[in-house]
């Protein structure tokens, strides 16, 4: 039984059908969810922390019905939303104790816990001060603070990096990759960019139309991809592209000088390199393929129909 | 070990119950109303009249300082119903002041920064939100009406001879009754508007509206209706109507156009009925940020 | 244990600020440093160890001693601050001949304690002036003259090389150390790192409320691992040095010196690092001319564990 588990699950918000019949179990230390705008994204999150009741289906968290017992699902989740949204005349230290309290924490303790929560997400003095005077950077800290104030088990982040400069992209990035170190904590990030959800998540929840457009386990897919390289290159690379195909490879090239291709059995980057200082090419980049989150986006992207694809493991 | 990483940690203590988070609302709600000058200034200004109401009440009770203060020529006053609907009528308007300035402080800060999808993504429901608010407005507000009502009260059964208190205990009970109703229909009325309009001072300024306005077309309703029952609109009317009968103090409308207390109540329920939903609306609105 | 200054899981909260957290220390005679940046907690230890403010929770004992047993306490604690008031009219002697009497010494032994203090700080010929009329040096000596006036046995001094020119610096510091070699608990909080190296061997460091690191200097220096100890070789042929260490697998990191004279090495194993060193030394195809930890001090410690933001890195 995973974290998040998903049964049939219709949503209906304004008599449009939202979320359509999704099915799965969603069992990574670290989830994230992608989609294009419209797919359903936050109204699945607002289904799991109980806002909306679903019309079919049910979605469960920790085990427990996402609408039935949302009191107490409520308290063992963080959840850091992607607009606005904090009590602009109280200090930060206030907002993250009043949080920490109403998520069921003694008043002393909250205190504590909300000055750690602070200090560790890297507010110093700024704390103090009342949060309608803070920078887009700090307000995306202090919701990030009052979300893990009180120890939850499950952590909602909305775009965690929005409109975070990249010194500060880097630090919550850190600072999501320590939390999911430290173990206790469960995460669901929802972003727009592949490149966080790389960095950070080991699950992967595509969805488009309201249907899942794919659910896989980006390690496994990595591990898949061994024989996959890419390479950016100088020099003519027409000549060496057929010379790779006459050895066997799969390869396409793409402007720039990159080349993507599929190296079968007997060859080795050895063989790469012979050839390329025949035809006079520099090869100056050759990595193993990383993108394949990208990979699994587009194609989920071009799936008709939404036929999902569960590659789960 | 000489150096200390401080990195998360989960927590482990322990957990409060969950009925005890609307009073972690209420209690938030009340450290907001009381930072704010105006709210002590106008707490310390309603205590003016039970001052004056204090010393009316010794005065009643001691001829002898009545005798040295008016110098013999003023006519005896009895403390009766009718003396405690004075003072009630007066501390309720203070409690309309009041709860006009300090409803928009407890809702208005929520959804100015669209603050309740991190509040209500906590284990508190939409009632129980509205509930902790509502505790700390009415707290505040007793502290206005029917609190220092009954102290007086209690003072005058001190002073007065002795089986007073007890022959005249529905005054006390009127005195709770006729303050609590007002309250909540005050708290539930200034709630709902508060969460209508977008900034402070504005909310302010309707509640008093929504006190006034409906007294007027109550009034043109009656001229041209030629009925007596337009009067239902008017409010403060309406209000002393009930504390009257209440308090059992004589009642101060002509037989013929007197209004029946089953009317009254019912408009009273009605109008919660609509600020309740007008508020649940709102607050459903406001809860979730589509798209 | 009777010789310690021991702090319980002592915080400290004024209001919602928060002074210090969860800080449990235990500082043994001779000279302990307290370093960190401004705003991290210092001078609200000070107060707590001078028994100036109570503890919101946690327990404190200096030497056996607590705030509640008040005589013995405060005549055995002295506290030189960081802030520059006097009361108003007072000379230099009157200040602590005036101090003295309120810890309840009688007149004649008062009066040899001040000239003696006095004496130790150098201020003997301007004692008859009013303070007013001080340079800033001089009312920070008077203030340290004050501190130690009645012989206590902790002396917690917050900053006092402040406003003192380089003569000064060096009396006061020796001051320091022969007092802390006479068996006094001194702790003394500065920002001039390389002199924090130079008196003390133990270093408290502590930022944002919190206790980071504590202990003898070199011994915490070992303890952060992440950052393998770095040291500066110079010598004839330092791409020469570097290689050799490289091809008995040792070093972590060698850069080369920006005169092409030297060469940064990095090893985590320091010991294996000088015995190897010793080996090449003796072979004697290369000349070494120095060798120097380049960060075994105090100011990497602070870089390393406080960074440059001021946060807990």
């Amino acid at each position: 039984m995973g974290i998040i588990d998903l049964d049939g699950l219709e949503v209906r918000l304004g008599g449009r059908t939202v979320l359509d019949g999704l099915t799965g179990e969603l069992q990574g230390q670290a989830i994230g969810l992608l989609g294009p705008n419209g797919a359903g994204k936050s109204t699945l999150i607002n289904t799991l922390l109980g806002f909306h009741p679903p019309s079919k289906g049910t979605a469960s968290v920790f085990g427990l019905n996402a609408h039935r017992d949302r009191a107490r699902i409520r308290e063992g989740i963080g959840y850091m939303p992607e607009n606005d949204s904090f009590i602009g005349n109280m200090s930060g230290v206030r907002f993250v104790r009043y949080m920490a309290e109403l998520a069921g924490l003694p008043a002393g303790e909250a205190l504590e816990r909300a000055h750690e929560a602070l200090f560790y997400v890297g507010l110093g003095e700024v704390r103090y001060r009342q949060v309608n005077t803070y920078s887009l950077g700090m307000k995306q800290l202090v919701k990030l603070a009052q979300a893990l104030a009180h120890g939850p088990r499950l952590l909602i982040l909305d775009e965690p990096t929005n409109g975070l400069d990249p010194m500060a992209r880097q630090r919550m990035i850190q600072a999501i990759k320590e939390i999911r170190k430290e173990g206790s904590i469960r995460l669901l990030i929802s972003s727009h960019l592949l490149r966080d959800i790389d960095e950070t998540c080991d699950e992967v929840l595509i969805l488009k139309n309201g249907r899942i457009a794919a659910l896989c386990n980006i390690e496994a897919e990595r591990r898949a991809n061994r024989n996959f390289m890419e390479l950016e290159t100088v020099g003519a690379i027409e000549k060496f592209s057929v010379s790779i195909r006459g050895r066997g490879c799969e390869c396409a090239c793409f402007p720039g000088g990159r080349i993507k291709l599929v190296m079968p059995e007997h060859m080795e980057a050895r063989d790469l390199y012979v050839l390329a200082s025949e035809h006079g090419v520099q090869i100056r980049r050759m990595n193993l393929r990383r993108d394949s989150l990208e990979d699994i986006f587009l194609r989920a992207m071009d799936n008709e129909g939404g036929r999902p694809e569960n590659v789960s493991l | 070990m000489s150096v200390y990483k401080h990195n998360y940690r989960a927590y482990t203590g322990r957990v409060t119950p969950l009925w005890t988070r609307v009073l972690v609302l209420a209690r938030y709600g009340l450290a907001e109303v009381w930072s704010s000058k105006i709210s002590i200034g106008l707490f310390t200004i309603s205590l003016v009249p039970f001052l004056v109401f204090l010393v009316g009440i010794y005065l009643a009770n001691n001829p002898i300082a009545r005798l040295l203060i008016t110098k013999g020529n003023s006519p005896g006053f009895a403390i009766d119903a009718g003396f405690f609907l004075k003072m009630l009528e007066n501390q309720s308007w203070f409690a309309l002041a009041l709860a006009s300035w300090i409803a928009p402080r407890l809702i208005t800060f929520d959804l100015a920064d669209n603050a309740l999808p991190i509040l209500l993504s906590h284990p508190i429901s939409r009632f129980g939100y509205v509930l902790g608010k509502f505790i700390a407005l009415f707290a505040a507000l007793s502290l206005v009406t029917w609190i220092p009502s009954l102290m007086l009260f209690a003072y005058q059964g001190y002073s007065a001879p002795q089986p007073w208190a007890f022959a005249n205990l529905p005054i006390a009970a009127g005195l709770l009754a006729g303050g609590v109703i007002w309250i909540v229909f005050l708290s539930i009325l200034g709630l709902a508007l508060s969460s209508w309009v977008k900034w402070r001072v504005v909310a302010t300024g309707i509640i008093f509206a929504a006190v006034f306005v409906p007294a007027g077309v109550g009034g043109i309703v009656s001229a041209i209706l030629r009925t007596k029952w337009g009067l239902l609109l008017n409010i403060p009317v309406m209000m002393t109507e009930l504390w009257c009968r209440l308090l059992r103090a004589p009642d101060p409308m002509r037989p013929g156009q007197a209004i029946p207390t089953a009317a009254i109540a019912a408009m009273l329920l009605a109008a919660c009925f609509i600020c309740m939903g007008m508020l649940n609306k709102r607050i459903r609105a406001r809860e979730v940020v589509r798209g | 244990m009777n010789d310690q200054i021991i702090f319980e899981d002592v915080s400290k909260f004024y209001g919602e600020v928060l002074g210090v957290n969860r800080i449990s220390l235990s500082i043994p005679p001779g000279i302990t440093t307290l370093v960190g940046p401004n705003g991290s907690g210092k001078t609200t230890l000070m107060n707590l160890m001078t028994g100036l403010v109570r503890p919101s929770s946690g327990r404190i004992s200096v030497l056996g001693l607590t705030p509640a047993d008040a005589t013995e306490f405060f005549s055995n604690v002295g506290y030189c601050t960081q802030f520059d008031s006097f009361p108003r009219g007072l000379t230099g002697w009157q200040f602590i001949y005036d101090s003295l009497m309120l810890h309840g010494i009688s007149e004649i032994d008062a009066f040899g304690l001040t000239r003696e203090s006095l004496d130790r700080v150098q201020l003997g010929d301007a004692a008859g002036r009013s303070i007013a009329s001080y340079s800033k040096g001089m009312r920070q000596k008077i203030r340290l003259a004050q501190a130690i006036a009645h012989h206590p046995r902790v002396l917690v001094l917050d900053e006092p090389l402040n406003g003192l020119d380089p003569m000064a610096r060096a009396e006061s510091l020796a001051l320091f150390e022969e007092l802390g070699r006479q068996g006094m608990h001194l702790v003394i909080s500065s920002h001039i790192l390389d002199e924090v190296d130079r008196i003390s061997d133990r270093v408290v460091l502590i930022t944002g409320g919190y206790l980071i690191a504590e202990g003898n200097i070199h011994q915490v220096r070992q303890e952060v691992r992440d950052k393998p100890m770095q040291v500066l070789v110079r010598c004839d042929h330092p791409e020469l040095l570097a290689s050799k260490m490289f091809a008995v697998n040792h070093c972590v990191e060698a850069r080369l010196h920006a005169d092409g004279r030297g060469v940064f090495l990095r090893t985590g194993d320091i010991d294996q690092f000088y015995s190897l060193l010793n080996g090449i030394a003796v072979e004697g195809l290369i000349k070494i001319e120095t060798v120097a930890p380049a960060d075994d001090d105090a100011n990497a410690i602070y870089q390393y564990l406080i960074g440059s933001n001021g946060s807990a890195s």
